[in-house]
């Protein structure tokens, strides 16, 4: 088991955010209530101005480029993340580390290369 | 003690949205149950004290993976009545299935009671003191550099094949070209005219 004591300010930042959001949200519902401007009825609860009626279902399919972009993000994601301890323990493992994540990147780099002659990267 | 209570906290947390995955109707939901369990996931990788693996779950699964199974499901056309209706036709599919992870289950609590295995090739532990991060960088670079280039390559084929799957150039459409707008020269584009009194201009097969 871990100390952590350490993660007391990420714990304390946590309780802030969620203190706050949910004042945001409960507070105008209170104060609402307590002033006595809180009345709906079914005219002020009908989609008006900003909104309409819904006219078919929200779950209509996707196109199928959106998996092309989230493929894509995946995988330099996934190289931003070995990115990481690379850098930290570079001391350590000198030139032959260095030369890994070369040959590793220049692999990447070759995918990119071919997503943007083939036009992957544009949406149209 | 805080550890005791964190690690409960985390472990029941990820158990329950495990099974709201499988048991939620709307397979949007299931997505969503599964963001839950993986930052809970994260939460005991830290008091494993392995900070670097959480960071990785946040980002890549609950950044990437997450989304990307959302893309999925959305863009399938599911229709949840027919997707109910198979439930008998799959139920003995799904019984062997389930009954092949419980002896597995059952094997693997007999086999930790058994002692522990003696590993031929075994990396020597690190030294405590070095932080998670730098383990995995000291090794990963050096001593798995196959494994890591391997991996490398196969994202190289996941990028180029999700892109001969899915990508097909699109008619009826204008993109801009930006290499071409910045190629064109004032000659081509400018015509000057001495333009007599009266007449029409001649806009030389300039369509309006």
């Amino acid at each position: 088991m871990v100390d952590l004591s350490q993660y007391l300010p990420i714990l304390l930042f946590l309780a802030v955010a969620l203190g706050l959001s949910s004042a945001f949200v409960f507070l105008p519902m209170l104060v609402g209530r307590l002033t006595g401007s809180h009345k709906p009825d079914p005219e002020k609860l009908s989609e008006y101005e900003c909104g309409f009626p819904a006219f078919e279902d929200p779950r209509s399919q996707f196109d199928v480029r959106f998996y092309l972009v989230a493929i894509l993000f995946i995988i330099f994601d996934l190289e931003a993340a070995f990115l990481f301890p690379w850098s930290v323990s570079l001391g350590e493992i000198g030139w032959a580390g260095w030369t890994t994540m070369m040959i590793f990147i220049f692999e990447l780099v070759l995918g990119l290369i071919y997503a943007w002659k083939k036009g992957a990267l544009d949406w149209e | 003690m805080i550890q005791v209570f964190a690690f409960y906290l985390f472990a029941t947390i990820v158990v329950a949205s495990a099974a709201m995955v499988i048991f939620a109707r709307n397979p949007v939901h299931s997505v969503l149950w599964l963001i839950l369990a993986f930052f809970n996931a994260a939460g005991l990788m830290v008091l494993l004290s392995a900070e670097f693996v959480a960071m990785l779950l946040v980002i890549v699964y609950v950044g990437a993976v997450a989304v990307l199974f959302l893309f999925v499901v959305m863009m399938l056309d599911i229709d949840f009545a027919q997707l109910r209706a198979g439930f008998v036709s799959y139920f003995p599919l799904g019984g062997a299935i389930a009954m092949v992870l419980l002896v597995e289950l059952i094997l693997g609590i007999g086999a930790w009671q058994a002692g522990s295995l003696n590993l031929a090739q075994r990396t020597a532990p690190l030294p405590e003191a070095t932080p998670n991060i730098e383990a995995i960088g000291q090794l990963l670079y050096t001593r798995y550099i196959f494994l890591f280039e391997a991996a490398g390559l196969i994202l190289l084929v996941a990028m180029i094949g999700a892109i001969v799957l899915t990508h097909r150039a699109r008619g009826g459409t204008r993109p801009q070209n930006i290499d071409k707008q910045n190629r064109r020269r004032p000659e081509e584009a400018v015509r000057n005219v001495n333009q007599p009194v009266g007449q029409g201009v001649d806009l030389g097969g300039v369509e309006l």
